[in-house]
């Protein structure tokens, strides 16, 4: 991710002067912009705080600065900067989760997971919140980033590499859900890192006679209102699934669009329900636990059919 | 002649804490370089100077000891092992399904941990709540914090540094683990020098010691509290990764099966389970 990310910032940072990059020792992100442009790369050592600050700083000069930090730390410690500095501010931020989305870092300790990134950066007012599931994605997110006005932050998971189908790539919209997979029953809703477990279960539940349809709702902010409402006419259920509290984040974004549009339509939301993961594992053994995984989306879908 | 005895059984079980972070290494990805910085400081706190009970890990009358550089856990865990907490078997289950051994320090699981860290800029703020509760209950515990270096960017740090030499919290000590590598060279990335003037000019009693000097780090622990009416800090300056070639200067290692048993065998503690004691 660091790569294609860097690779994609240096060719953005040629066409347009006001792009640069602050580090907070994550500096991989930005070894290719230094190298092309010493002067626009910046390295603030292990201060978020600080980080978000100097990134509004920068762009109350007219400058379009990308801020990298650790998913979890870069959406908690500064979330008032964020708020303020950026969203109230109405700078043109964009700030990057550049390790650690979801429950990637799993056995190594709560601290360590980002179960709230989609939460906290939903609540800044004109925040748009974009979750990448691969390379094409992370480099289309990049430079919609560069390219719209307003603050953005695109949360680069690293957990599904070279993960969507080749037809799937030739679309990408903020605010627009790609259809992975068409079916009527049920809609599985999902992002990032939980892609592969929405169409792992999409195969199951087909044997079972399930025909299941997958939504990557890349953009969690704007929520794609018009793909969640196609999905509540048309199949009878819809599961989300997000390495996140249920609170929030993909499963709330979801929930709220189909509540205040009356849908009726049921939904199940698969994540962590209100709890941290605390339990020493492998990754595979943390997302099995907390019912991250296709099983437990095939489990939902079947206790209720 | 007792004293030399002393420090050289001190040394020995700084050099079990190294194995024991080797093994870890041997097994999954671990934070090799800021463990091996810190294992002489532990060896000293665990086996000289903090009071605490391993059979009744939460006593009211222990010395808290908050890991705040929470991802060296691996030194930690093999203090704590070492230590009575629980067997030294148990290390090598790091990260496997529901061990007590976790990645970041993580006081749910782990036995003697007081603090779940792994965030950095934690562990001064809480060391500063714990020293006032402590005054509150006019008791005597000691609170000490280990911060990393690269830690000390987060200005959380220096809002406690504050707080502590302000409410002259006597019991409170910072340890700063000064390796002078974080992911990259500190002092490239974002200077902290002059340090120890920094810690001065907030108004900690200071001293800047050799962090592998064991008599040194026994002699420093023994003098605390350096001044009356003021919290102590200790510059240890060490060397990231020490006593493990293929670990100077590294953030994290994974070794394979003979790079573990060299390493082990750097250390003098090659062989087997590297014995126990
Ligand atoms: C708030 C926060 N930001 C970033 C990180 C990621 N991180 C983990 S260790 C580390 C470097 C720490 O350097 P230092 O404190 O000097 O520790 P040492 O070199 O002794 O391991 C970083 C940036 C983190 N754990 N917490």
């Amino acid at each position: 991710m660091a790569k294609w990310f860097g690779d994609v910032l240096v060719e953005l940072a040629r066409q347009d002067p006001r792009i640069c990059g602050v580090s907070c020792d994550c500096w991989g992100f930005l070894g290719a912009l230094a190298a092309a442009f010493p002067e626009r790369a910046v390295e603030i050592g292990i201060a978020e705080q600080n980080l978000i600050g100097v990134a509004a700083g920068l762009a109350a000069r007219g400058k379009t600065p990308f801020a990298i930090g650790m998913n979890p730390f870069v959406t908690m410690r500064c979330f008032e900067q964020i708020r303020t500095d950026v969203g109230y501010g109405c700078r043109n931020v964009k700030v990057v989760g550049g390790y650690g989305g979801g429950i990637g870092y799993a056995g190594w300790g709560c601290t360590h997971h980002a179960m709230e990134e989609m939460a906290l950066m939903r609540l800044v007012p004109t925040m748009t919140v974009v979750m990448p599931a691969d390379a094409y994605e992370t480099e289309m997110a990049t430079r919609a980033a560069a390219t719209t006005e307003g603050p953005f932050y695109i949360s680069l998971s690293g957990a599904t590499m070279a993960f969507m189908p080749p037809e799937a790539r030739r679309t990408f919209h903020v605010g627009k859900a790609v259809t992975l997979r068409e079916g009527s029953d049920v809609t599985i809703v999902a992002v990032g890192p939980t892609l592969p477990d929405a169409m792992t279960a999409a195969e199951i539940l087909t044997r079972k006679g399930v025909s299941a349809r997958v939504l990557n709702m890349h953009t969690v902010k704007p929520a794609d209102r018009e793909a969640i409402l196609a999905a509540a006419r048309q199949t009878r259920l819809i599961v989300t699934i997000e390495e996140h509290t249920v609170i929030g984040g993909l499963g709330g974004a979801v929930g709220e669009v189909l509540a205040e549009a009356g849908a009726g339509t049921p939904l199940k939301r698969l994540g962590l329900q209100d709890v941290f993961a605390c339990m020493v594992g492998r990754y595979e053994d943390v997302r099995e636990r907390f019912g991250i995984s296709a099983n437990a989306v095939v489990e939902a879908v079947m206790r209720q059919a | 002649m007792a004293r030399d005895e002393r420090i050289a059984e001190l040394e020995e079980k700084a050099r079990r804490i190294r194995a024991h972070v080797v093994r870890i290494a041997g097994m999954s990805d671990c934070h090799t370089g800021g463990s091996l910085s810190i294992a002489d400081m532990l060896a000293g706190l665990y086996f000289h100077t903090l009071r605490v009970d391993p059979g009744l890990p939460g006593w009211e009358g222990r010395d808290y000891f908050i890991l705040s550089k929470g991802h060296c856990v691996p030194a930690l865990d093999a203090a704590l092992a070492m230590r009575g907490f629980f067997p030294e078997d148990a290390l090598t289950t790091h990260l496997q399904l529901d061990s007590i051994i976790s990645g970041h320090a993580c006081a749910r699981v782990t036995p003697g941990i007081d603090v779940s860290t792994g965030s950095l800029g934690h562990g001064l703020s809480i060391g500063v709540g714990l020293a006032l509760g402590v005054r509150m209950d006019g008791a005597a515990n000691r609170v000490f914090v280990m911060i990393g270096d690269g830690e000390l960017q987060e200005g959380s740090n220096w809002e406690a540094a504050m707080a502590g030499a302000h409410h002259k919290l006597e019991g409170l000590v910072a340890i700063v683990d000064r390796n002078m590598y974080q992911t990259g060279p500190t002092e490239e990335m974002m200077a902290l020098e002059p340090l120890a003037d920094k810690w001065r000019a907030f108004g900690w009693a200071t001293r800047v010691i050799d962090g592998h000097d064991m008599a040194q780090i026994v002699e420093t622990l023994d003098a605390l509290p350096f001044e009356k009416g003021r919290p102590s800090a200790i510059v240890s300056r060490t060397e990231k990764g020490h006593g493990v070639s293929m670990s100077i200067h590294q953030h994290m290692n994974r070794f394979d099966e003979a790079q573990t048993a060299t390493m082990l065998a750097e250390l003098g503690q090659g062989g087997g389970e590297g014995g126990r004691n």
